[in-house]
């Protein structure tokens, strides 16, 4: 298994040199474009052969490179099931953004390519190295050089004000949020002496016996961490700024890959350093809140954005939701009953893997759109489908896969939470509102979504506007994207598997084989009865003969189908009056919840005058010093008059003076 | 051998000195060569001997024979000395480096003409022997005389312009350095009278009393030297200088002499007094603090920094009080701390200089825009405010985790009271140095950053070397540093 990790170096020293070359191929953007795809995607191939293996073999052995004895630190990295999985998602985005974003760069003419592909590599790098690290500390490292690379990715236009500030947000916020996982890994390092996840593991344990209290703020910090980079509401307020206003390429990565590490850190946190305890019930509610609070106001939200990567960073907000939602019923269920915390984790899991291929596909589409129009507010867009067919196709594929429509993949996650909320719901109800939320709140992101469709895609178009179709560079992902999520759809065994077989290895559960898959779809067990199964292919042919009786009918009856215009009262009016914009789609749906997000700008306050003047030293301490030094020896210069008398009179004094003092001490 | 080699560290920089001061044409080659043979000489006893402790020692005072037959000069290297030394060296060479193609009359802010060079490079130069001299100082007493070396220097380089500003700026920082340096003398007087000896170690055999007045003495100079609450007044004022002396005055020198003084007896024996070590990382908690209600209110750009440079010294002491409070990780941090941010400090300075060479403004409010026509000084600065808000991988990540790890060890309520309080300074400070950052160097450029590019070739080496330093200083301190233990 140490071939694995091999490939994996391999893969980083890859990306390093590739981004170094990148960076001296800068003056060619294309040139550059392409060699930075060559390495990413070599990067890629052999992270995916890692992965493969990890994923077919099961945990590997660690290996160590460097320690740091003084500090109980050590850098050593090894692959498990679980960080193959993302290592999966993660490369795929990488490709496939990278390839997007070729020909996407040309969108920015004044700003150069040197700040974007090396960082661009260097923040793949840093997401491998992440997946890898078993080492909390140099997890941390890791994590805060993705941070710092995304950074730069964000702030890629060094002109657009509102960049600059979404990426100042982005940094300090989430630089915070490290800040907490640091303090907290120092507290447990306190007791272990060591940064290993093992270790630490060991000392949550002994302190959730010995100090409860210290224990739970523990956890707090850790969570409060991956939630911040994962983008649960309130503390991924981050998200919707810097979403939109990234490279397309770059958002796309941001949200496929970058929140889902904050998935990752969360199932590392929950599974596998909270020990299994009446603490990871406290746990699994506060994800599972956590989470469903986040996919309501999150997709709510979507809902009443008019700039499309705003709405879809919404959105992101919302499907990280379904997944805490996910993730908390199967921390809530590990002590008593691990069968169906497997299934809820894996669907967790699975949402997590569908979500970064819907999502990514649409942020690509945005992207496309913007390429090609220069624009990102859905009320000025329209009628584009006619003109961008395989954009228009791929993200409608996209758009009904995040809604939950069957057969996309979508789907198949979506169910899987839900029977899992259904399942723990027969022992705790409150699961059962949760779930029966996250399945209503889909209609929500349908709404969403289908508000982007019609007010970029369909409709009428405007006749002046000249759009051509995106380039195959960038066509191409997305309708790969939009093929996986197809694929993934109709045949989510062959995730689900992967993403089960991650969690029990995750959990240490033998194979049990509640959750599975034959050729006609997925299934959940529990004690070897079924209690839910989902055959799309099934679903398919009963849609496809319904379809076909319907069309039967149809011929049957002889009916005409006639096409006319919309009658605008007899006049002619151009498309984009008459067109129904989005801002107007849904408006009482938008009224009743104006005030689900609300925002407010901080500002910072005064420092006191008053104590700034205490902690000035030099006004009222130092200068008025040298000021009675000054004073006192101008007065003493005044003695020196220059006239021998005076002097003569001094000496005569002083000389009583000493006699005096003398005869005093004689007597 | 290495001991004469590294005898020929401090021997080299003053004939250096005397030549510049003396030919004058010319001197700019004649610096360089010294500084850069410093900095091989110094590589190699580092590399040579690597954290082994030696020591040679020559010469006496005839009139303390009486009290005392130990020969009082010599070199002394060990894991500490060679940090310094490393640390003097690198960043002397580069600021001898970059000044070259900094004081010259293409500068914007303050041309200088070629008649003033040597008088500037015998300054630098003696500032460089004398930081040796500090490094490698065997006892109190050497370390003294070449602790005031440093005060003279900087005194007459902070004054280098020689208007009315400057003039007053290097006064005050002679006076109030000095007036601490005086506890200093006093310390090593009663060392002197009650132990018979400057050694470094004679401290810890004081009686218990008298070492805590020793300390305190010390610690006094230190806090003169380095800036600390209450007397931290000079040194944003001595921004005056010339921004490479800037650079070497926070990075490497001068102040860098008061905490190596803490840091050496501190380590010397551990016998601080646990009350003064307590007294010492608190009064280093509210220089923290105080500096940071600073620099919101910042414009200059290098009284910024000052302000910062003020913050990371008490970090420094922070780590020392820790360490002799107990935990020897935290001392080490501290020490860690020295090279880490002097690296990430230098960086920031010699960028503020190429924007003030380029433009001739330090004004944070007047810059816009800079990234555009400056990239290579618009990634430098990044780097280095990144390095020096301690993110990860960047050199004062390490060195602040050290300290913090090392509070976490204490028993009691300190751990967790320093955890909290260095992680809020660090996330303010990081937000507004970040901000600023921003400010100046992204956006749409202002007119005063429209028509410049990057600085000269010497000072964009510098800037480039120095990024490097940001990244792999804790790899060269790590080693060292883990070598001083108790």
């Amino acid at each position: 298994m140490t071939g694995a990790l091999r490939l994996l170096g391999i893969a980083l020293g890859t990306l390093l040199v590739g981004s170094i070359v990148s960076l001296a191929l800068a003056r060619d953007r294309r040139r550059c474009g392409w060699a930075s795809f060559l390495f990413v995607t070599a990067a890629g191939v052999l992270t995916w052969v890692a992965a493969a293996r990890a994923l077919s073999a099961g945990s590997s052995t660690e290996v160590r490179i460097v320690e740091l004895a003084g500090v109980g630190a050590t850098l050593a990295i090894s692959i498990d099931p679980l960080s193959a999985v993302f290592l999966l998602i993660a490369t795929a985005i990488a490709v496939l953004s990278t390839l997007f974003s070729i020909h996407y760069m040309d969108h920015y003419r004044s700003d150069q390519v040197a700040k974007f592909y090396p960082v661009l590599q260097l923040f793949f790098a840093s997401i491998i190295a992440v997946l890898l690290a078993s080492d909390f500390l140099f997890f941390l490292v890791f994590w805060e050089l993705m941070t710092l690379t995304s950074f730069f990715l964000v702030i890629f236009e060094r002109e657009s004000q509102s960049s600059q500030r979404a990426g100042l947000k982005y940094f300090i916020v989430t630089h915070a949020a490290t800040l907490c996982m640091l303090a907290a890994a120092l507290v447990l390092w306190d007791t272990s002496g060591s940064f290993h996840f093992a270790q630490l593991r060991e000392a949550l344990s002994t302190l959730i016996v010995t100090r409860p209290i210290m224990a739970h703020t523990v956890i707090l910090l850790f969570f409060l961490g991956f939630a911040t980079k994962a983008g649960v509401l309130p503390m991924g307020d981050w998200l919707p700024d810097a979403h939109p206003v990234a490279p397309s390429g770059v958002s796309a990565a941001l949200s496929g890959v970058l929140v889902k590490l904050g998935i990752y850190g969360m199932m590392r946190l929950f599974c596998n350093l909270l020990p299994i305890s009446p603490a990871s019930e406290t746990w699994g509610w506060v994800v599972a809140l956590a989470g469903t609070g986040s996919l309501f106001v999150g997709t709510l939200t979507a809902v009443r954005q008019t700039d499309s990567k705003r709405l879809m960073a919404f959105s992101t907000i919302g499907q990280i939701g379904y997944i805490c939602l996910a993730i908390g019923v199967g921390v809530h269920s590990l002590r008593s009953n691990s069968a169906l915390a497997a299934v809820a984790l894996a669907a967790a899991l699975l949402h997590a893997m569908n979500h970064a291929c819907f999502k990514s596909c649409l942020f690509l589409g945005a992207g496309s759109v913007l390429f090609r129009t220069g624009k990102r507010n859905l009320d000025q867009l329209g009628g584009l489908a006619a003109s961008m067919p395989y954009t228009a196709g791929a993200s409608t594929v996209a758009s009904l896969s995040i809604s939950g429509v069957p057969p996309f993949n979508g789907f198949a996650s979506k169910w899987l939470i839900v029977v899992s909320c259904l399942l723990a719901g027969m022992g705790s109800p409150l699961f059962l509102v949760l779930g029966l939320i996250a399945l209503f709140i889909s209609l929500a992101s349908l709404a969403s979504f289908m508000q982007v469709l019609a007010s970029v895609f369909y409709g009428r178009s405007d006749e002046s506007v000249n759009v051509r179709e995106v380039p195959p560079s960038m066509a191409v992902p997305q309708v790969i994207l939009a093929g996986l999520c197809v694929v993934l759809g109709v045949f989510p065994q062959l995730p689900l598997r992967y993403a089960g077989f991650a969690v029990e290895r995750l959990l240490g559960m033998p194979d049990t084989g509640t959750i599975g898959g034959g050729w006609s779809g997925a299934y959940v067990s529990s004690g070897g009865v079924l209690v839910a199964f989902w055959s799309p292919v099934a679903m398919l042919i009963a849609i496809a003969a319904l379809g076909l009786i319907a069309y039967a009918i149809q011929r049957a009856g002889g009916a005409a189908v006639k096409r006319v215009p919309v009658w605008y009262c007899g006049e002619e009016h151009p498309a984009r009056i008459v067109r129904y914009a989005a801002s107007s789609l849904y408006l009482p749906f938008k009224d009743a919840f104006r005030r689900i997000y609300p925002s407010w700008s901080a500002r910072a306050p005064r420092f006191p005058p008053r104590l700034r003047s205490a902690f000035d030293l030099d006004r009222w301490l130092y200068e008025p010093s040298v000021r009675v030094v000054l004073d006192a020896a101008g007065r003493v210069s005044r003695t020196h008059v220059g006239t021998p008398q005076v002097y003569l009179l001094w000496i005569v004094i002083g000389a009583m003076a000493v006699l005096g003092i003398m005869l005093a001490l004689a007597i | 051998m290495s001991q004469q080699l590294a005898l020929l560290m401090i021997v080299l920089p003053v004939v250096g000195a005397v030549l510049c001061g003396t030919i004058m044409k010319g001197c700019r080659h004649v610096a360089v060569g010294c500084s850069a043979g410093v900095l091989g000489l110094a590589v190699w006893t580092v590399t040579a001997g690597f954290g082994a402790s030696s020591r040679l020692m020559f010469g006496r005072l005839p009139w303390l024979t009486a009290m005392s037959n130990e020969p009082l000069f010599g070199i002394m290297i060990d894991p500490l000395s060679a940090l310094m030394l490393v640390l003097v060296t690198t960043i002397g060479f580069l600021t001898v480096l970059y000044s070259t193609q900094y004081l010259t009359e293409r500068h914007k802010e303050h041309p200088v003409p070629a008649g003033e060079h040597g008088r500037y490079y015998f300054w630098l130069l003696l500032f460089l022997a004398s930081m040796v001299g500090v490094s490698v100082s065997p006892n109190f007493l050497q370390l003294l005389l070449f602790w005031e070396l440093t005060t003279v220097c900087s005194w007459a380089l902070i004054s280098f312009h020689r208007n009315a500003r400057s003039l007053r700026a290097g006064f005050k920082a002679l006076v109030m350095t000095h007036a601490g340096g005086l506890f200093f003398l006093v310390a090593i007087c009663i060392l002197f009278a009650r132990g018979h000896s400057f050694d470094f170690s004679a401290i810890a055999a004081l009686p218990e009393g008298l070492r805590a007045w020793v300390f305190v003495c010390l610690m006094i100079a230190a806090w003169a030297k380095a800036a600390q609450v209450p007397l931290h007044t000079w040194l944003p004022d001595a921004m005056e200088a010339p921004t490479p002396i800037s650079a070497y005055l926070h990075a490497a020198a001068m102040v860098k002499a008061g905490v190596y003084l803490m840091a050496r007896s501190a380590g010397a024996g551990w016998a601080m007094p646990p009350h003064v070590a307590l007294v010492l990382a608190i009064m280093a908690m509210v220089t923290i603090a105080i500096a940071l209600s600073f620099y919101f209110v910042q414009d200059d750009l290098k009284r910024l920094l000052a302000f910062s440079t003020i913050a990371h010294l008490g970090y420094i002491l922070l780590g020392v009080g820790i360490g002799s409070l107990g935990s020897v990780l935290a001392y080490r941090g501290g020490v860690l701390h020295i090279i880490c941010h002097g690296f990430s400090k230098a960086t920031l300075f010699f960028c503020a200089g190429a924007v003030a060479y380029v433009t001739g403004s330090r004004s944070i409010s007047a810059i816009r825009g800079l990234g555009r026509s400056m990239p290579l000084s618009a990634t430098a600065f990044f780097v280095g405010v990144l390095a020096v808000a301690g993110v990860p991988p960047f050199a004062c990540f390490w060195s602040k985790f050290m300290i913090l790890a090392g509070a976490m060890q204490l028993s009691g309520p300190i751990g967790p009271i320093v955890l909290v309080f260095i992680l809020v300074e660090t996330l303010v400070s990081f937000a507004w140095l970040l901000y600023v950052a921003q400010r100046v160097f992204m956006g749409t450029p202002s007119p005063v950053a429209t028509v410049n590019s990057d600085p000269p070739p010497a000072m964009s080496v510098t800037l480039v070397i120095l990024m490097v330093g940001c990244l792999l200083a804790p790899a060269i301190g790590i080693p060292l540093v883990e070598l001083i233990g108790r």
